[in-house]
């Protein structure tokens, strides 16, 4: 069982509903100590005073905050004090539709599972579910964990209540400036990407894509066990784009209708796995 | 404009498009560092080797990688480096799906993606997407480790949200979560459906603004002016309530 991460409760009008918070995404990149080189010991981080050189262990460490130059020097029991309902409870505020809620906004992926075993908890939890399994609506909430506020989305997932941690907006940059400016491109040029991009489309399916980078540090790990030498590859060089878009284009499409050629099929087999 | 951390070429097909990547979210949650609480003095992070009780200089770490409980294979940087393959400066897309199929349970980071050099092969391939409604799914090198990255149109950009894999996500059938002997009755799940549509807005995201990291610079604004913080407020516990009544009362039906 995955661990929990924050306790507290859903409050949804008058209804309130004990759960848990548990990460909906697994952590499995392989992970580096480091080590001294000369005798191979773990190295561990240790805090110091700047001031007096000396070790300082955590319970003496406090939080400082630069205010102009000034510095103020803040406890956990007073950083605690601000909006304390906000730590223990995610108030639900709004319904919204999903699909309006843009991706950029989301921020990370947990479960929100309910807590306790008593029945009223169980129903409570088992109701939310439903009633926006029924109407394809989202709850949109607020919480504060790990001393930072979050806006989240709490929806159904599999039967369980998801929730996505979210940015609040003025977290997300605006995008003025980076697209191009210029004309519109022409209609012919663009009705030949969008024959590519159909040729070369699939339905979604997740599973068609495996962590190539894990599986490659797991090797050289294990060759690096057995005493072999594993290189570095040269820098790569920048490709050079086609001279003529159009031309590009065409000869991806023609290369797929014939099925060969060094159109992309031949490289969607190749990299297909 | 913001510097892009990034430059490289979409590739689908055999067109190229050349593009650099932009940081489309920042934080701006309160940033605190480290103090020695007895006389304010900051707190350093020194890297002290544990069998000599020693700082170490960064030029004798070495990265390793447990195999067994205090047994660790080192690796290079340059072994490390070559895991992160031989793709260079390419996000190659591999397929393009319908967007609205995809989870977005499976992003990660959102950058923008913005031109270099070709202004036509970028607006072309973004005015592609747009009309699709397909998302490019393809790999990239960042950071000397592959990312799967998913390319769409966003608000006249393109966007490019860096992915997680099938295996990294936790599905709902891996948890274990209690069911109700009996579960909710008809009529509580008409009131929950009423209180869901008087709470129903259209998703303005200026509408929730972060009020704790205000409330949090409010306090130390307040203590740099000495004033006494003190304890918290007690808050009312809550009762646990009869789920119909609670309904009831939510939808201001109760007496």
């Amino acid at each position: 069982m995955p661990r929990t991460l924050w306790n507290g409760s859903l409050s949804f009008g008058l209804v309130n509903v004990p759960v848990s918070l548990t990460s909906a995404a697994r952590d499995l990149d392989l992970h580096f100590r480091q080590l001294h080189g000369k005798d191979g010991a773990p190295i561990e981080q240790r805090r110091f005073c700047s001031k007096e050189d000396v070790e300082v262990q955590w319970e003496e460490v406090a939080r400082g905050f630069d205010l102009d130059g000034k510095q103020v020097i803040l406890t956990d029991a007073e950083l605690a004090s601000v909006q304390p309902r906000k730590t223990r409870t995610i108030d639900i505020e709004a319904f919204v539709d999903i699909e309006e809620v843009d991706p950029i906004y989301f921020d990370h992926p947990w479960y929100l599972l309910p807590f306790g075993e008593s029945e009223g908890t169980l129903r409570a939890y088992q109701l939310l579910v439903k009633v926006m399994e029924s109407t394809d609506r989202a709850a949109l909430g607020r919480f504060v964990m790990r001393t930072k506020e979050y806006l989240v989305l709490v929806r159904p997932r599999g039967g369980l209540l998801s929730l996505t941690t979210m940015l609040f907006h003025d977290e997300v940059r605006p995008a003025d400036g980076i697209a191009p400016g210029g004309r519109k491109p022409a209609k012919k040029k663009v009705d030949q990407a969008v024959a590519v991009i159909e040729a070369l489309s699939v339905d979604w399916d997740p599973e068609r894509y495996t962590d190539c980078y894990r599986e490659r540090l797991t090797r050289v790990v294990k060759a690096k066990q057995e005493g072999e030498t594993v290189k570095a590859p040269s820098e790569p060089k920048q490709p050079k784009p086609a001279p003529d878009l159009m031309a590009a284009l065409e000869e991806t499409l023609a290369g797929m209708k014939s099925g060969g050629g060094k159109g992309a099929t031949r490289k969607r087999k190749a990299t297909a796995r | 404009m913001p510097r892009s951390i990034w430059n490289g070429t979409i590739s689908f097909g055999l067109a190229y498009v050349p593009v650099k990547l932009y940081s489309a979210t920042e934080s701006k949650t309160v940033r605190f560092h480290e103090v020695h609480v007895s006389d304010g003095a900051k707190i350093e992070h020194k890297r002290i080797c544990s069998k000599e009780d020693k700082e170490v200089p960064f030029k004798e770490v070495v990265k390793g990688y447990e195999i067994s409980p205090g047994e660790y294979v080192v690796l290079e940087k340059d072994e490390i480096k070559a895991a992160a393959g031989a793709r260079g400066k390419v996000i190659e897309i591999e397929d393009f799906v319908p967007g609205g199929e995809i989870d977005p349970i499976f992003f990660e980071k959102t950058y923008y993606v913005g031109c270099r050099d070709d202004a036509e092969a970028y607006l072309v391939f973004r005015a592609a997407l747009e009309r699709t409604g397909r998302v490019g799914i393809g790999r990239f090198t960042f950071h000397d480790r592959e990312y799967l990255a998913a390319l769409r149109s966003l608000d006249g950009v393109l966007a490019l949200h860096t992915m997680r894999f099938h295996d990294e996500i936790v599905e709902a059938d891996d948890l274990e979560a209690g069911k109700p002997g009996k579960g909710p009755s008809k009529r509580e799940v008409e009131m929950a459906g009423q209180l869901v549509k008087s709470l129903h807005r259209k998703f303005d995201p200026t509408e929730y603004e972060d009020t704790y990291r205000e409330a949090v610079l409010d306090l130390i604004q307040r203590k740099a002016k000495g004033e006494d913080l003190g304890p918290a407020e007690p808050e009312p516990e809550e009762e646990p309530t009869d789920l119909t009544a609670a309904l009831q009362a939510s939808l201001g039906k109760g007496s």
